[in-house]
């Protein structure tokens, strides 16, 4: 019946009604802290509906009780990609690299004596947009970057993401938010679109292939200051949230941060950081000791 | 300047790690030692012996920590024997309000193994405690959720106690639950709440 | 206007208060557990906090004792709303540092008139 409705055209028998999707709002807010607004609507009953008929329903009913009762949490995830943005670019939510050189870093730094080293990590680093950005940041805006030795890490589950991460070469798309002489500086055109981010920077990120919520794994990671964990863990269930939250605590620094993806928040993973709000954004921090 | 780490720093990490790191009987004794994050290390790799279990149990009920805690639940939860289970269950009593809804939080997690003990505590004489019964039914895949839910509307006195079936029901209830439903709204037709929760349950189950 | 931060796990609640509270005239927002309520109480200037105690996460006891450490809003009133009914969990409310407390579940008016005096709007 769905393949002859697709024949048809553009005729969308399924309708989500006001209260199918005030039940979904809520399911989905409490899920991943994220709420849509009335002003929503549409764009929300659209990926619904895509959904519904993907997963082989033909009602918002059965499909709600699908994915409620799902014991893999598969189509939650699905869910969740259908309704975020997954796309890695360079400096993407930039206003978390300035809180880093403007806020972060002094803070780290007040505490630490001369010739230590300042630890950051980037997890998921992908295909390595990520931990280049910060390089480049800190280079370009850090007033202090020659006072300190900066070791920056780059971590991801998926091996092909970090050969490609290694390689560093980037379509026009990813750049594109650079300022010009930023690119000129640090990239070379490679004549087909692509990119080349320079030797000096691929050689001074360190790639790891991890799984963050082994803590065997984990084990080896100490001693971060600066940990950015975005749009990861919104797609994890709610115990490997936590397991991830716990090993990443392990591995900071007390007094370190940490920064989540612009629509996630600790509020949904736990309550073991501290929150602290600076003017370019929120972010958590490992509490430093207290005396024993 | 940017630095890469070298390969011998990788191996020092290693050496110190075994340094802490010790037996079962070694594990025990740090998981009581002052410093917390000694706790959490100990806590932590106590996950792998079954026979850990009661000690973790014993440690989290004085523990006041909450990074401890976390790590002292997750460990429980990665052993999930009876032992386990029932202490977190235990938790449930505690008059720490972190702890209490941690072990709700934690029960959630482990939905199979909970279910024998959630008809117990639905019954349970304290109305909190059946309360926290039906926030731990959320996460339930369970065939008997909704009959359960039907059950404690037409049984239990306690007007919290059914405030809270109403809400769950609000999103999983079907109709088989609207005639319970609508005796709740007789029973308390003097609650504002009520009536507004039961109202909002009937909308969502009629769609 | 006044703004009012209904802070409880429960959706059927936090859309009751909201309802009552909509209907004389305060602006509300919500948050389902005390880690989400301390995020919005940092983010935003709120009047009046409304907050239940069991709640994941952070319960309600420590986000109130969170708030009254943190300098720029310690003075915002808070009212507790729960089930528990015992004098130490009132005594408990009152030392960290909660205004009032009522039992769940509320009726409108006698919730509305506790609102409407820790906010400062006249009670008519």
């Amino acid at each position: 019946m769905i393949k002859q409705n697709y024949a048809l055209g553009n005729k969308c028998d399924i309708t989500i009604t006001d209260d199918d999707f005030e039940k979904f709002r809520e399911f989905f807010y409490r899920k991943t802290g994220i709420m849509f607004d009335q002003s929503k609507r549409y764009f929300v009953d659209r990926r619904l509906v895509e959904r519904i008929k993907a997963t082989g329903h033909d009602s918002f009913k059965s499909y709600f009780i699908f994915v409620r009762f799902d014991t893999s949490g598969k189509e939650l995830q699905n869910l969740i990609n259908a309704f975020t943005v997954n796309e890695t670019y360079f400096f993407r939510e930039e206003y978390q690299f300035r809180c880093m050189v403007n806020k972060m870093l002094p803070e780290i730094v007040s505490r630490k004596k001369p010739g230590e080293i300042i630890k950051i990590w980037s997890i998921p680093c992908s295909t390595g947009e990520e931990p280049y950005s910060i390089a480049i940041y800190l280079l370009e805006y850090w007033k202090d970057i020659d006072k300190w030795d900066v070791e920056i890490v780059g971590s991801d589950i998926d091996t092909n993401a970090l050969e490609k991460a290694k390689r560093g070469i980037y379509s026009e798309r990813s750049v594109q938010n650079l300022p010009k002489h930023i690119l000129q500086k640090y990239f070379t055109y490679l004549g087909n679109g692509d990119y080349q981010i320079c030797e000096d920077l691929r050689n001074s990120i360190e790639f790891t292939r991890i799984n963050i919520v082994d803590p065997k794994e984990t084990k080896r990671y100490r001693g971060f200051d600066i940990v950015f964990c975005r749009n990861l863990l919104i797609y994890f269930d709610d115990l490997s949230r936590k397991l991830a939250a716990e090993n990443i605590y392990d591995a900071m620094n007390p007094g370190g941060f940490i920064c989540l993806g612009h629509s996630e928040s600790m509020s949904r993973i736990t309550s073991i950081f501290q929150i602290r709000k600076f003017p370019e954004a929120i972010v958590y921090q490992k509490p430093l000791e207290k005396n024993e | 300047m940017l630095i890469k780490k070298e390969e011998e720093k990788v191996k020092e990490i290693k050496e110190e790690r075994r340094k802490i790191q010790r037996d079962f009987e070694g594990l025990i004794t740090q998981l009581s030692s002052k410093n917390p994050m000694e706790r959490r290390w100990a806590a932590r790799d106590l996950a792998d012996y079954k026979e850990a279990s009661k000690h973790l149990v014993k440690q989290l009920m004085k523990e006041e920590d909450i990074s401890v805690r976390e790590v002292i639940i997750s460990s429980l939860l990665r052993i999930k024997d009876e032992v386990a289970i029932k202490g977190l269950v235990e938790c449930l009593r505690s008059d720490d309000a972190h702890l209490r809804n941690s072990a709700i939080e934690a029960l959630k997690e482990i939905p199979e193994e909970v279910a024998p003990y959630i008809e117990k505590l639905l019954k349970d004489e304290e109305p909190d405690i059946r309360i926290f019964a039906i926030n731990i039914l959320e996460s339930l895949k369970h065939p008997n959720v909704i009959k359960w839910l039907i059950e404690v509307l037409e049984r239990d006195e306690n007007v919290n106690v059914c405030a809270t079936a109403l809400d769950l029901l609000a999103e999983v209830g079907t109709e088989e639950a609207i005639p319970a439903i609508e005796k709740v709204r007789e029973k308390f037709k003097d609650e504002p709440y009520i009536q507004f929760a039961s109202d909002i349950a009937l909308k969502r189950i009629k769609g | 206007m006044k703004r009012v931060l209904v802070v409880d796990d429960a959706a059927t609640v936090r859309a009751y208060h909201r309802k009552i509270l909509e209907n004389a005239g305060f602006e509300v927002e919500e948050a389902l557990n005390g880690v989400e309520a301390f995020e919005k109480a940092l983010l935003n200037d709120f009047d009046l906090y409304i907050v239940d105690i069991n709640m994941p996460k952070l319960d309600g006891y420590s986000f109130v004792r969170k708030l009254r450490e943190t300098e720029e809003i310690r003075q915002v009133p808070v009212i507790m709303v729960t089930t528990e009914a015992e004098e130490k969990d009132m005594d408990k409310a009152f030392e960290i540092g909660a205004n009032f407390y009522l039992v769940k579940p509320v009726k409108p008016d006698e919730f509305l008139k506790y609102c409407k005096l820790l906010t400062g709007v006249s009670y008519e």
